[in-house]
């Protein structure tokens, strides 16, 4: 029995203390799988550079600022280019897919089937494919090293994603409180607006955070298709810290800073959505 | 007016003057407040015909049930009276408008859903007023005056501001019955409304929404499968199978007087007894002959099996109308008792001879547990008798 386990030893099993035993020992070995990195990753951007080579410790014996001032001054200029490149990877990949995965959930049309399909399959390829024939199109169409370009890319594997997803959230919401809507005053459109998207939010804004992720993080596309007098985001600046693979010296102080600058937007913009991101993927 | 069948429009004067049909009619008091007229819709690109030829008329303050066993074409045809589907064929009219190509939302008809259909995200009292905010311009003060009537008719004012999850399936329904009755709609259109409520809820539910449609004496349209809550509920009954209407009429005219086998066999329970039966002729006399019995007709009945002599039809009979007697005595003929299923005051009893199975249903406690055989009377003036392929004969 449940009740007072903790003084009745005698109706305790083994198997179960052997159950809760092994279920600590598995979530320490994950949580430090994450955490010491993490922590080693803050400690060197706050440890000089000469401590770093010489005797690096956990907690730095003469910590300094300077590895985050200077990462900072490098990076400002491309966390504006970032934020604006994947905000806009958001709200465009939004305002394609919304329409169009509620086109795919609830109406019929000549081909739907195989459309659907052919967005997924689409997903499947490795982008490094896509990126001759993108580089090429882009420099042909005006699109290489533009702010504009850079949306545009991003929606080639953040939309099939985005459709797939809220395909099976629309369809998943019962037809008939649109067609109560309808009944009760609404349009199609209004019914969609006003009963539709709110019940779609959890599925709208994981798309979105997703969609925002993409656009920030990526490095591929955002290395090859932008050049250094164009909008260069934050990404491709951290790879020149390592020195873009030249072998060179390694600030790692700066380098370890800069990674926590640029992963600090997702994780803010993550608290606030985390509400809606647990409902969209929870098992209902 | 007894039963139509499926082709013949209901006699009401105004369906077949053209003049009428077209334009705006003036609303005159025998007029139909909703009219269904030559309804026709399928799915599928026309594979799947839903329903056809449906006539009904729909007076004012009238509770009309269609009831059918699922798939038979009554919930198409409330959708689109409703405007959620568009038939392929026919009119729709209410309060003298054709709105047959009109919106759901221009119709003015009310329609409340078999899964409830509330808007999750939204309190009781904003589900309530949905209609109200999307489809008039009340003043604020009076649509907040209409929830709350209306929320205290149904018993609900106290539930105003909470979110329906936090609701009983019964205080659910009840919200979407009031998101239904703030609109003052020409009329209200119930999809088998309580088939997700247990059975003591359900019966309290009818009573409450037969109350409410007295009070508000507006036209009511109720989808149900279940011919009991049909019979408990409607002033007339349309009957439906198979995509087309079988009979409509009141509740005694479709139990007494069905208009062909389908309508007697889905009406009452349990279900009359059908019979074959072979016409014989026994020195001028008509008799019906079965494998278990052979009984004399009525005079009214041998005047329609005189030239059927012959013939196989089918006896149809309802079980009240099988008198047990015990097996010593004279009887049409015996047969042995398989079950006794008490009913409450009346026991139902189900019979086999010969092979065939019958009810009958007698005062509680007539058969005893123990009785093995019964000898069984039939009130033949009651009995239906049919063609094989189903239409009535008489």
């Amino acid at each position: 029995m449940s009740t007072g386990s903790s003084l009745g030893l005698g109706d305790v099993e083994i198997g179960d203390v052997w159950t809760r035993f092994m279920t600590y020992v598995v979530l320490t070995f994950l949580v430090m799988v994450n955490l010491v990195p993490f922590l080693f990753i803050i400690s060197v951007s706050f440890t000089p550079p000469e401590a770093f080579f010489g005797d690096p410790s956990l907690v730095p014996a003469n910590p300094t600022l300077e590895a985050w001032t200077k990462g900072f001054a490098d990076l400002r200029d491309n966390l504006v280019n970032s934020a604006i490149i994947a905000t806009g990877t958001a709200v465009i990949s939004m305002a394609i897919t919304i329409p169009g995965a509620y086109a795919f959930a609830r109406k019929r049309f000549y081909g739907k089937k195989v459309g659907f399909y052919a967005i997924i399959v689409a997903m499947m390829f490795p982008y490094i494919l896509l990126v001759i024939p993108v580089m090429d199109i882009w420099n042909s169409t005006g699109l290489y090293n533009t702010i504009p370009g850079m949306w545009i890319a991003y929606q080639i594997f953040v939309t099939p994603f985005a459709i797939w997803i809220l395909r099976d959230f629309f369809q998943k919401l019962p037809q008939d409180l649109e067609e109560a809507a309808q009944v009760y005053g609404c349009t199609q459109f209004s019914a969609f607006v006003r009963v539709i998207l709110p019940l779609a939010a959890p599925g709208i804004v994981a798309v979105g955070f997703l969609a925002f992720l993409t656009g920030w993080n990526d490095f591929l596309f955002s290395n090859l298709l932008t050049t250094g007098v164009g909008p260069v985001p934050a990404v491709p600046v951290l790879y020149g810290t390592i020195g873009g693979g030249s072998g060179e010296r390694v600030y790692w102080g700066k380098l370890m800073a800069e990674t926590l600058i640029i992963g600090a937007p997702p994780t803010v913009l993550y608290l606030f959505a985390r509400n809606y991101l647990e409902n969209a993927f929870a098992v209902k | 007016m007894s039963g139509n069948t499926s082709n013949t429009a209901p006699s009401s004067d105004s369906t077949d003057d053209p003049v009428r049909n077209r334009q705006r009619d003036s609303a005159g008091a025998d007029e139909s407040h909703v009219r269904v007229e030559q309804i026709r819709k399928t799915f599928n690109d026309g594979s799947v015909v839903a329903c056809e030829d449906v006539n009904i008329d729909i007076d004012e303050g009238e509770f009309v049930v269609l009831v059918g066993p699922s798939g038979c074409g009554k919930t198409t045809t409330l959708r689109c009276i409703a405007g959620l589907e568009q038939p392929d064929d026919g009119r729709i009219v209410v309060d003298g408008d054709d709105v047959t190509d009109a919106k759901p939302k221009d119709r003015n008809l009310a329609f409340v859903f078999q899964s409830i259909a509330l808007f999750p995200h939204m309190t009781v009292r904003r589900n309530i007023r949905f209609g109200l905010d999307m489809n008039t311009d009340l003043p604020d003060e009076e649509k907040d005056r209409r929830v709350e009537d209306v929320a205290e008719t149904l018993g609900i004012d106290g539930m105003l501001d909470r979110k329906p999850k936090a609701l009983s399936g019964g205080q659910q329904q009840r919200v979407s019955l009031g998101r239904a009755m703030v609109m003052e709609p020409d009329a209200f259109l119930l999809d088998e409304p309580f088939s997700a409520l247990d059975a003591n809820l359900r019966d309290q539910m009818r009573v409450e929404v037969k109350q409410i449609q007295r009070e508000l004496n507006k036209p009511m349209v109720f989808v149900t499968h279940d011919q009991e809550e049909a019979m408990t509920l409607g002033d007339k009954i349309v009957v439906m199978d198979d995509g087309n209407v079988q009979q409509i009429g009141t509740p005694h005219e479709i139990y007494n007087d069905p208009t062909n086998l389908f309508v007697a066999d889905f009406i009452g329970s349990p279900s009359p007894n059908l019979l074959d039966c072979t016409v014989v002729e026994d020195g001028g006399e008509l008799r019906l002959r079965n494998a278990a019995f052979e009984v004399s007709v009525t005079d009214e009945q041998a005047a329609v099996l005189r030239e059927r002599v012959g013939d196989r039809v089918v006896l149809g009979v309802r079980p009240e109308y099988l008198a047990l007697n015990d097996a010593e005595t004279n009887g049409a003929f015996t047969a042995n008792v398989d079950v006794v299923e008490p009913l409450g005051d009346r026991d139902a009893v189900h019979l086999s001879a010969d092979g065939q199975s019958l009810s009958a249903v007698t005062p509680q406690g007539r058969v005893g547990r123990r009785t093995d055989e019964v000898a069984v009377e039939m009130e033949i003036e009651r009995a239906w008798l049919f063609e094989t392929d189903g239409t009535r004969l008489v």
